[in-house]
């Protein structure tokens, strides 16, 4: 196998990417939960994106188990990076860097993906860039929608997450300006989808079921948009009590021996969730003068989250820019592009001795030891 | 046993108090940090939205461990290291685990003797996880009473009373005072 000592963790590529005509190939992995994602971009461009799924392993037990996505993602790793490779038509030895997810995420699958990477790294002698997965959610967007503006809003909010960034550069300049205290928006979902008798994982059956209801049925809760929670949360979100409430309006139907309006119950709770989070990032647009918004994760799938996205960011004259749903999900298509922005930002690689991080902050974008 | 202030202790009875409030939960939490000690269990049970999370907020908050102590839903278990000599927090939800043998192949980082363990979710399933546990039992109100659409949602949303049940079980709380 070829090896260059350029291509050793700690030295950039900038070497290396003079030496060549066209930016460097990096591939992306991604193994924070249940999808083995592997992908391999260029520059700004996509040449191929694969990805895995263990979900219906998962389904029947109402949830991702740890255990089984670790398991997974080791069965999956060799031919899902075979199939990228193939392909995108490059060669193993094409490759001229390796990006992974190092955090935040389960911490057994995060380590299979860790381990493959190392070893690939190592093996073909080309730099190593652990990435942050929340920040993934955010970069694969320029695969789709071009270059970013010189700054943008991120709203990152799926199944484990719920985030409001500040971004200036994707690799160097990221600020959180807020985050949920609580649920996740996507776990509210799959939680109201247990109290509403819908299968796992809650979100599309909820979302499916609230398009047939009426969205003004049931006032509930907005998280932290009180004047008084606006002070300190001005940017952070709640789901919890929207929560509550709707399993304290559910048990009072079945209670009094009454059907529970499904349908009213899912729209008036997606209603509320997808209100308070574009309301929450259209302030925080405004307060920072910021004409566009990214947003990524798993839960931007959401109908009523797009559709509202879309009418009240376009009245306000504000860009929205969301990725088709395969690249909202996990995938390796965003940790590639994030290793890639990050290449051409010329941060130095990680070093061979990088740990998984499975609470990793948002602050950093790159794995340290 | 001591005599004062009422309660407490071995395996059988509790105390048992109101929390007017998720601030209140929190508070409890914060006071119950004082009697943890690294190894001990927690185990929490309580419908969705009964405040097992909030009370887990005020124990991390009053143990000073690592992190923002948020719902551990999604990844199962959410470890807090220690930042002073204390103990750190592990938070597990146990719902979607079918056995004690699932909650050993969580994989997690730090051992339980140098924490606390908090489950959500773990009553009949994680109590071989430890010799003597604390059961904590929150009960919020249930439904809404008669009538329907917005002044439904609204008193829903209302934060209200919760009561709340603490059990220590072994030797370990023998003889513990209990907050409430």
């Amino acid at each position: 196998m070829r090896v260059q000592a350029a291509r050793r963790a700690g030295v950039g590529l900038v070497v290396m990417a003079a030496a060549h005509d066209h930016p460097p190939l990096v591939l992306g992995i991604e193994t924070s939960c249940d999808e083995t994602g592997i992908a391999l971009v260029r520059g700004q461009e996509l040449l191929t994106d694969v990805t895995a799924s263990s979900m219906d392993e998962h389904s029947r037990f109402g949830g991702i188990v740890p255990e089984v996505a670790s398991r997974a993602h080791l069965e999956a790793f060799g031919p899902t990076l075979s199939a990228a490779v193939e392909r995108a038509g490059v060669g193993l030895g094409d490759i001229d860097a390796v990006a992974v997810t190092s955090g935040p995420g389960l911490v057994g699958s995060l380590t299979v993906g860790v381990a493959a990477a190392k070893s690939l790294a190592l093996a073909l002698g080309v730099p190593l860039y652990g990435v942050n997965h929340i920040l993934g959610h955010v970069a694969v967007d320029v695969l789709v929608d071009g270059p970013f503006p010189e700054e943008f809003l991120g709203l990152v909010v799926s199944g484990g997450h719920s985030s409001l960034l500040h971004v200036r550069d994707i690799a160097t300049d990221v600020v959180e300006l807020g985050q949920t205290l609580d649920d996740a928006a996507g776990e509210a979902f799959d939680k109201v989808g247990r109290l509403l008798g819908l299968p796992y994982p809650g979100g599309p059956h909820v979302d499916k079921l609230a398009q047939q209801g009426d969205p003004a049925a049931f006032a509930f809760p907005r998280g932290l948009s009180r004047p008084k929670d606006m002070a300190a949360h001005a940017y952070d979100f709640s789901f919890s009590g929207l929560k509550t409430a709707v399993a304290r309006v559910v048990e009072g139907f079945t209670d009094r021996g009454e059907e529970v309006p499904a349908a009213d119950v899912a729209a008036s709770f997606s209603e509320a969730v997808a209100d308070v989070l574009v309301t929450k990032t259209l302030a925080a647009c405004e307060r920072h003068d910021v004409g566009c918004v990214v947003i990524g994760g798993g839960f931007s799938a959401n109908s009523r989250l797009r559709e509202l996205a879309a009418q009240r960011f376009g009245e306000a004259g504000i860009d929205v820019r969301i990725p088709p749903i395969r690249y909202c999900t996990d995938n390796g298509a965003m940790i590639a592009a994030l290793g890639s922005a990050v290449v051409a930002a010329g941060l130095p690689a990680s070093e061979f001795d990088i740990t998984i991080d499975s609470q990793m902050p948002l602050t950093r974008v790159l794995a340290t030891a | 046993m001591t005599a004062h202030s009422g309660i407490t202790t071995g395996s059988t009875g509790g105390v048992e108090s109101t929390l007017t409030d998720a601030s209140a939960t929190q508070e409890l939490g914060r006071r119950l940090a004082q009697v943890l000690r690294a190894g001990d269990l927690v185990i929490l049970t309580g419908d969705l939205g009964a405040g097992k999370t909030t009370l887990t907020q005020g124990i991390g908050e009053g143990l000073g461990v690592r992190g923002r102590v948020a719902s551990p839903t999604f990844i199962i278990a959410r470890e807090h290291a220690r930042t002073g000599s204390g103990p750190g927090l592990i938070h597990v939800d146990a719902y979607r685990l079918g056995s004690i043998a699932e909650v050993d192949a969580l994989d997690l980082d730090s051992s339980m003797a140098e924490s606390v363990t908090v489950v959500e979710w773990g009553a009949g399933l994680v109590e071989g996880l430890a010799q003597d546990r604390l059961e904590i039992e929150l009960e919020r109100p249930r439904g809404v009473g008669e009538g329907s659409g917005t002044d439904v949602a609204e008193a829903a949303a209302a934060d209200q009373p919760r009561r709340v049940i603490l059990r220590g079980v072994g030797e370990r709380w023998a003889g513990v005072d209990l907050p409430v």
